[in-house]
């Protein structure tokens, strides 16, 4: 059963992490913006769904969408009247974004979201056993818009217009700025697209606990880890590393101990770092650096 | 006429405006410092229940000192010591600031982690500033440290429950149910902080002693948001009781995924969030059935304990809520009233005056009597409110927390989940 365990629940995790690293990758590979808000983002998504939810008294589904618009709406506008001016100087990038994200957060405490038990109720409750091992339906669903997200962002940037952009401004700016793509334009779209998938991964992903502002944070460093694993930019990247530390970690708990397992995903970077300094599928900077 | 009627309009506007709000005190105020994790539920509770106190002493006109009566001021910064990663930094930061920029008399109230409190140890006796823990750390090298050297330490005086005494509660109730239901595995699962640590190793061993198998032992990090591998091995050996600690709030998942998983472990332990009367609410009833001990009576009312009837009835005509985390709210609450207590019976504010007055404290409280032991400064437990600090243990049943442990106080046996039955 712990085999079988480890295999289900790691794949669970594995999700997880995609979830909250995606949105992360995406921005940066499109715009090669590090959107260090991106913790206070899906938390602030969380508030946002719970205030609808529980406490204005709207329906699951308008809430959520209310959420994800609101967030997308912050994001673009976190690009459109800061990041935009900053654009290029990379430490001013980072540090811009993650104060915005440290706004958001201190302001979501001051505020008075804290202290208290804030909670998001399950889209369906209940338990099914996937060969002896119980599974809560919230963790199915939450895998399941996992692996749709994954499939529905390959085909939107492998087979529409806007995606095709997305993915011309990331492979060469200059380049796509000569056959007429707006590289701001662009910027705009993943930090929004960005933002509201880092939306969708706390509406999915919060019904399993609780929302307390400190958890941006983990989120943070968590998306960021996903991503240097998996090669900056690179979301295919971000997909094996998310397995690679869900798996890990799972491995860990049922091998060592559970106190291992955040160990476990500071010693994967340092390797990663070593073997693969620009992360496992992050080809094009490896070459450059080598250049 | 007119002009002069709103000249004297205007006049008595001005002099009630400039009325201050509450009674005047001309003697100086007695600033309490407050180094509390404010983002965390233990902290909000605390700091509620500290202005809550201070309100009511100075309502009642103050602290009488010297015959002078003075009030009091709550100065509350966040340590933010209850974060993942423990920035014991932060909280030490937090406390010179409290002592240094708002001119802090005396500390009451945390740092809450034991790791923070242990490093404030040296700053508070630095500065000679008595203080009182009556939030968190719960690791019994707190009042240790105070007993191995006393001279320096002999400012910090500690409150709050330490891990010894919840270990020797935690085995009596956990040998009531082996007696009971024939129960005799234990998975042990705690969070891996110092208290936990010690609290998870400390029953372990004693558990062995006594017979008990110990199954299983699993720590997790602060933040963690997964158990479902532990309790998978949980359930992989057959446990019958989960014995948990844990004072992070993702203890609610834990609690969603035990329920969920159906796993046949009964979980007895402590949890800070899961004290709180919103806990029901916050995992949609799946904590039921959960064993959980309140450090410290008080939050709950009881014919044998007046005061705590008085505190939680005040604490919900301010906040509209009852008190929540008891291991913090009754505590800091009465605090206050015992420091109030020292400073009027030493007739100063001069630390080793109060801590003289300290260490005889004899105080009818809201978790029946104040005293503390004179070479360790931790408060006195007992489980006759007539002799000392008293501690329940309840269960979550159909949205309540119903007592079930000591024999004394308990109203309903210990009850079994469906699917173990």
């Amino acid at each position: 059963m712990h085999g079988m365990g480890v295999l289900i629940y790691g794949t669970i995790n594995s999700i997880y992490f995609a979830l909250i690293a995606i949105g992360f990758a995406l921005v940066y590979g499109i715009s090669r913006q590090p959107n260090f808000a991106h913790g206070a983002l899906y938390i602030l998504a969380g508030f946002l769904t719970w205030t609808f939810l529980l406490k204005l008294g709207l329906n699951y589904p308008a809430s959520i969408i209310l959420s994800l618009i609101i967030t997308a709406g912050i994001g673009a506008a976190l690009y459109r009247f800061l990041l935009i001016r900053v654009r290029g100087m990379e430490a001013s990038e980072i540090i811009a974004s993650f104060a915005i994200g440290l706004a958001i957060m201190e302001g979501l405490r001051f505020f008075g979201f804290r202290g208290k038990t804030y909670t998001l109720p399950a889209f369906l409750e209940g338990t099914v056993s996937i060969a002896n091992v119980p599974v809560d339906f919230q963790r199915l669903i939450m895998t399941g818009i996992g692996v749709v997200l994954i499939a529905v962002l390959w085909l939107f940037t492998h087979h529409t217009k806007l995606g095709l952009a997305l993915r011309a401004i990331a492979q060469d700016e200059r380049a796509a700025l000569m056959l007429g793509i707006d590289s701001d334009f662009t910027a705009l779209i993943a930090l929004a697209l960005g933002s509201a998938l880092a939306g969708l991964a706390a509406i999915a992903i919060l019904p399993l606990g609780n929302i307390t502002v400190e958890t941006g944070y983990n989120i943070l460093i968590n998306a960021i880890a996903v991503c240097i694993i998996g090669g900056l930019g690179s979301w295919g990247g971000a997909v094996l590393a998310s397995f690679i530390l869900g798996f890990a970690q799972m491995l860990t708990v049922y091998l060592v101990g559970a106190q291992w397992q955040m160990v476990v995903a500071l010693l994967a970077i340092i390797i990663i770092l070593i073997a693969r300094p620009s992360g496992l599928l992050a080809r094009q900077k490896e070459l450059e650096e080598r250049v | 006429m007119k002009t002069r009627f709103f000249a004297c309009l205007v006049i008595l506007l001005a002099i009630l405006v400039t009325l201050p709000p509450y009674p005047a005190f001309a003697a100086k105020a007695i600033v309490i410092g407050c180094p509390l994790s404010t983002g965390f539920p233990d902290g909000v509770d605390s700091e509620r229940a500290l202005r809550l106190a201070v309100k009511e002493i100075n309502a009642a006109g103050g602290v009488n000192v010297a015959g002078e009566n003075r009030p009091f001021k709550l100065e509350v910064m966040d340590t933010r010591d209850l974060e993942p990663g423990v920035p014991v930094s932060e909280a030490l930061l937090a406390v010179e600031k409290l002592i240094l920029g708002k001119g802090a008399d005396f500390i009451l109230g945390g740092p809450i982690r034991s790791e923070a409190a242990l490093a404030a140890m040296d700053l508070i006796s630095r500065y000679k500033k008595v203080s009182i823990i009556s939030a968190g750390v719960l690791t019994p090298a707190y009042h240790k440290r105070v007993a191995e050297n006393y001279d320096k330490y002999k400012y910090c005086f500690r409150m709050t429950g330490n891990v010894v005494t919840e270990i020797r509660e935690s085995v009596g109730i956990l040998e009531t149910i082996k007696a009971k239901h024939g129960f005799n595995k234990v998975f042990i699962m705690v969070q891996d902080v110092a208290h936990a640590r010690a609290a998870g190793g400390k029953i372990k061993s004693m558990l062995e002693d006594k017979g008990w198998n110990v199954v299983g032992f699993e720590k997790y990090p602060t933040g963690s948001t997964d158990f479902s591998m532990g309790l998978l091995k949980a359930k992989g050996v057959g446990t019958q009781t989960l014995f948990y600690w844990f004072d992070m709030p993702e203890i609610s998942i834990l609690t969603k995924q035990w329920c969920d998983m159906k796993i046949e472990a009964l979980p007895v332990g402590f949890g800070a969030s899961m004290a709180d009367s919103s806990f029901w609410d916050a995992t949609g009833g799946k904590c039921a059935y959960w064993v959980n001990v309140w450090p410290r009576a008080g939050c709950v009312s009881s014919e044998a304990i007046p005061l705590a009837t008085k505190f939680i009835k005040a604490y919900k005509g301010k906040y509209g809520v009852e008190p929540g985390v008891t291991w913090v709210s009754p505590v800091s609450y009465q605090a206050v009233y015992v420091l109030a207590d020292a400073i009027r019976r030493a007739g100063t504010i001069e630390p080793h005056k109060v801590i003289a007055a300290l260490e005889n404290t004899d105080l009818e409280s809201v978790w029946g009597r104040t005293k503390f032991d004179r070479q360790s400064h931790q408060i006195i437990y007992s489980d006759d409110p007539m002799k000392g600090a008293l501690t329940t243990w309840a269960q979550w049943l159909d949205g309540k927390r119903v007592v079930v442990f000591p024999p004394k106080i308990a109203t309903t046996a210990i009850k079994l989940p469906p699917w173990m039955k």
